[in-house]
């Protein structure tokens, strides 16, 4: 494993420097500072438990540990209970004191409202202060952005200076004298409050932002409780950024945190600050849609209501939700993210601090999908008779499938998983059809006759955090801006900070990071395998390269040779080493990598490819199938939450619930298991994934052994261990060069296809979501 | 004024004897006049000056000379079994001296866009008329809990 090295303008690590103006992102405890881990672990584990006010929960819930800080690699709470406490690291706890590693030659002394800190070289006034506990007020100051230093409300006094310093952009120099309690810097920020509440307009009461805005806080502290500005207050025209951020202009303040996050993260340069002074206004120049897979963290960042969410706008207010700690299941990358729920709906996802995994942003998709969840959905148990779906009672349900499932022959049964399935119901699903007899199973995204024999195959092993090291990446039949927004983000942080070369071998797409595009054919492949092409030698050359091969190379019928050619490739070029193992495998699904880590792969015995012998077919939200694929004559069993493509052709329905009403595992392409908490109840007759499985199993005869949530997971804890360590991060042994197998089949030089046809529209849930029909119509397929 | 009554009352017992004099009595309502004062100012009170007429037919009456302040306005219902509740929030205000305007003075005053039309309490006089919570399982437009939209397979 290659060391982390950060790539940011200053040495402070990122995870350090949350606080409490920022809004969703709950602070680090540090050990030392929350005097020990085991009582941070504590306190986040009692207040969950609290929250939820169930004791089973609060039972699943009390294994603590702290990964990070913590000298126990696992501490286990009261009792004897599955499961994980998720987030321990980052409980709710105010920030006393960032921290920060830098040796103690490059670090420098200064003087924090007399308190002595030392911090490094490099680091601003601003963090500084941090490091010493005390909170300067910032507007336009983003620990991920690019400093500006316009907003002037992070002014502090330092001795010998004759004016107050914005302390977002002065660097920290020795035996700096910093003053943040003085009255000149008090009246510096009311003055610079005053200023900014000019020309802000006086609607809180119908604003979004009200209750989680940072200027209304901020006010709170230094804006005065009368105005002197009697003269017209400005106004600005709204802007149109398209489906997904709603523009109130007026409202801005021009800390210009948008534009820098449109040109710096999302790569997008549609942002721009026209005009200057009282005329100067944050826009898209023309009438423009800002086009962004990374669009909606602009309403994160914004700090005031100028960008808010287009689909939530005028439902909700922030004080009206409860919070539950979830995880996306949209793509593979599984981006922390928070449901916010009021009542039975899910009212928004918003993101979660993790550094590892989606850093502070999430998708579109993973924002805005939500509304799928209200429509469509299967609340309850439907059989097919005389050609029309008819509701009838779950016993009724179970006891047809059941009956139809043992009239077949195994070898004629088959069952597949869907895109957002969680580990629990596949491993539920994967046992009862082999107590069956039935091996043929696979999960969508994955071929029909994938191997999971070795893990390091199927991962994405530099991990998603690593990539940022890359110095040459080589991109193999994927669309990573599409397949994975959150990854592509960490290569274009590749590309900026290292200059990393980017190769792309497959479908030309804009990227949105500097790339060279070799083809889209497998011969470019093979002369790199062969060494002859020029970036062959850029791989090699490089000191941690990587190769990114997409899923979409599993739907090729060669793709055992091209999977051997990028492993020719990977050990040609000293990809997969000691310290770096830079051989990635990039998912689709969220399903896909507990499905192989479960096994949930054809087993030896199953019949490959003829589809047409399939007389029992399982679904478990599985929608990717054609009718064309199904047999005519086949029972079809669909288990799912949405009324998608399958139930059209589905004999039995029954109601699953979805990854907001459920505590799912769930692991994502790097292999990191993370799970998802339920935040809303489920809808109508729906039960749980696993528990149906269970439920069907015992009528059909083959009673699967475990009843409870537990049980599941202690049998997950026999198959794939992994999946019991909550939020941990699975590395998989690299694949020994020796070890190369032998190449089976030719290249056929067909160029690569699309993984994903349509970024906004991929699963069950977006395909039923208006808001991301809405982008479909504004975006195309992104 | 009370001579008229009780001299009719003494020409009513001289007509049809006790007895029969009562059972008229009663059946003009007289009886219960006595014991029930709204009733009783129908038939005891007659020389108020008629001040006007609501909707549901009731009366309002006022006579200042010689009663006392508090007494001086009344209402005649137009039923004997009165329900109190039928007088309409503008003569409410007038009987209970709450202003000495009439309804007709006060026209201008009440709200044209949001007033709805008065009517009396209808408790007990069946179930359509209860009122229920908007969450009450009885309320017709109960509100509904849910907040998804089930599949239907389109055929």
């Amino acid at each position: 494993m290659a060391p982390r090295c950060r790539r940011y303008p200053l040495p402070l690590p990122r995870s350090s420097t949350g606080s409490g103006s920022r809004r969703f992102i709950s602070s680090p405890v540090d050990s030392s500072v929350a005097a020990g881990s085991g009582v941070a672990g504590a306190k986040g584990s009692t207040s969950k438990a609290l929250n939820s006010g169930v004791a089973w929960y609060a039972g699943i819930r009390g294994k603590l540990y702290e990964r990070k800080y913590g000298s126990d690699f696992y501490k286990w709470g009261s009792g004897a209970s599955l499961g994980g406490v998720r987030h321990a690291r980052v409980a709710s706890m105010p920030a006393v004191g960032a921290k920060f590693d830098a040796k103690p030659e490059d670090c420098i002394e200064v003087s924090v409202d007399g308190k002595d800190v030392t911090v490094a070289k490099g680091m601003t006034v601003l963090q500084a202060c941090e490091v010493a506990g005390v909170d300067i007020p910032r507007f336009c100051y983003h620990p991920r952005l690019s400093i500006a230093g316009n907003c002037r409300m992070c002014l502090v006094e330092v001795e010998k200076t004759p004016k107050p310093v914005a302390s977002c952009a002065m660097p920290a120099l020795p035996g700096m004298k910093i003053k943040t309690t003085t009255p000149l810097v008090k009246k510096a920020r009311e003055g610079v409050m005053e200023f900014l509440l000019i020309n802000h307009p006086l609607d809180c009461p119908i604003c979004d932002q009200g209750g989680e805005c940072d200027l209304q806080d901020q006010s709170m502290v230094y804006g005065s409780d009368r105005g002197r500005f009697i003269e017209a207050k400005r106004s600005v025209t709204d802007k149109n950024l398209g489906p997904l951020v709603k523009t109130v202009m007026t409202r801005c303040i021009q800390c210009t945190r948008c534009v820098r996050f449109a040109s710096e993260i999302a790569g997008v340069q549609d942002l721009g600050v026209l005009g200057r002074g009282g005329a100067e206004e944050i826009g898209t120049y023309v009438e423009k849609l800002m086009v962004s897979e990374l669009s909606g963290n602009v309403i994160d960042i914004c700090p005031v209501g100028a960008l808010t969410s287009k689909p939530s706008a005028f439902t909700v207010r922030s004080w009206e939700l409860k919070s539950t700690e979830s995880v996306d299941v949209s793509d593979a990358i599984g981006a922390n993210i928070r449901v916010d729920s009021r009542g039975p709906e899910v009212m928004r996802v918003i993101p979660r601090l993790n550094e590892e995994v989606n850093e502070e942003w999430i998708s579109d998709k993973a924002r805005f999908a939500y509304d799928g969840l209200k429509r469509q959905r299967l609340n309850e148990p439907l059989i097919r008779r005389e050609g029309q779906l008819e509701p009838i009672s779950w016993p009724q349900a179970l006891k047809t499938v059941a009956e139809a499932a043992l009239k077949v022959n195994p070898d004629e049964m088959a069952a597949i998983a869907g895109k957002l399935s969680d580990a629990e119901s596949m491993m539920a699903l994967k046992d009862f059809m082999n107590r069956l007899g039935c091996e043929r199973l696979w999960v969508e995204g994955n071929s029909e006759d994938t191997v999971a024999d070795l893990r390091s195959n199927y991962l994405v092993n530099s991990t998603i955090a690593g990539l940022e090291n890359t110095d040459a990446c080589l991109l193999v039949g994927t669309e990573l801006r599409i397949e994975a927004p959150l990854l592509n983000h960490r290569l274009r942080k590749a590309v900026r900070n290292s200059r990393a070369k980017v190769g792309v071998i497959g479908p030309e797409t804009e990227l949105h990071l500097k790339a060279e595009h070799l083809g889209n054919s497998t011969d470019i492949l093979a002369s790199i395998a062969e060494g002859k092409h020029p970036f062959a030698q850029t791989l090699s050359s490089a000191k941690f390269p990587t190769i990114i091969v997409g899923s979409g190379v599993l739907q090729r019928s060669d793709k055992e040779a091209v999977l051997a050619a990028v492993q020719t490739i990977a050990h040609k070029a000293n990809v997969i080493r000691e310290d770096w193992n830079g051989y990635n495998f990039l998912l689709l699904n969220a399903a896909q990598a507990a499905g192989l880590d479960l096994g949930f792969v054809p087993g030896s015995r199953a019949p490959v490819g003829d589809k047409k012998s399939i007389k029992f077919l399982y679904l478990l939200g599985a929608d990717d199938l054609t009718p064309e694929d199904i047999p005519a004559d086949a029972f079809v069993v669909y288990q799912g939450h949405h009324g998608d493509r399958s139930a059209y052709r589905a004999d039995v329905i029954l109601p699953g619930v979805a990854y907001t009403e459920k505590e799912g595992t769930y692991e994502n392409t790097e292999g990191r298991t993370q799970q998802t908490s339920p935040a809303v109840p489920t809808v109508g007759d729906a039960r749980d994934d696993w528990k149906i499985i269970r439920a069907l199993s015992e009528i059909a005869g083959v009673k699967l052994p475990y009843d409870t949530l537990n049980g599941v997971r202690a049998r997950m804890l026999a198959v794939a261990p992994n999946l019991f360590r909550v939020d941990e991060l699975e590395p998989a042994t690299p694949l020994p060069k020796e070890s190369l197998p032998e190449t089976k089949g030719k290249l056929d030089s067909s160029p690569f296809k699309r993984a994903v046809e349509n970024f906004y529209m991929t699963d069950p849930i977006s395909r039923a979501s208006k808001t991301m029909a809405q982008c479909t119509a504004a975006y195309g397929r992104s | 004024m009370a001579l008229a009554l009780v001299r009719a009352a003494f020409n009513s017992i001289r007509e049809k004897g006790v007895g029969g004099a009562l059972r008229a009595a009663k059946e003009q309502g007289y009886l219960a006049a006595l014991l029930d004062g709204n009733l009783g100012n129908e038939k005891f009170r007659l020389d108020g000056k008629r001040i006007g007429t609501d909707k549901f037919g009731n009366e309002y009456y006022e006579k200042t000379d010689g009663v006392q302040y508090g007494r001086h306005r009344w209402v005649v219902y137009k039923d004997r079994t009165y329900n109190a509740s039928s007088i309409p929030a503008e003569w409410h205000g007038w009987l209970h001296h709450i202003t000495d305007r009439t309804p007709e003075q006060l026209e201008g005053l009440k709200p044209k866009r949001y007033a709805i039309e008065h009517s009396r309490n209808r408790t007990g006089e069946g179930e359509q008329y209860i009122y229920h919570a908007k969450g009450h399982a009885l309320n017709p437009n109960k509100r509904d809990w849910k907040r998804y939209e089930e599949w239907t397979p389109a055929e």
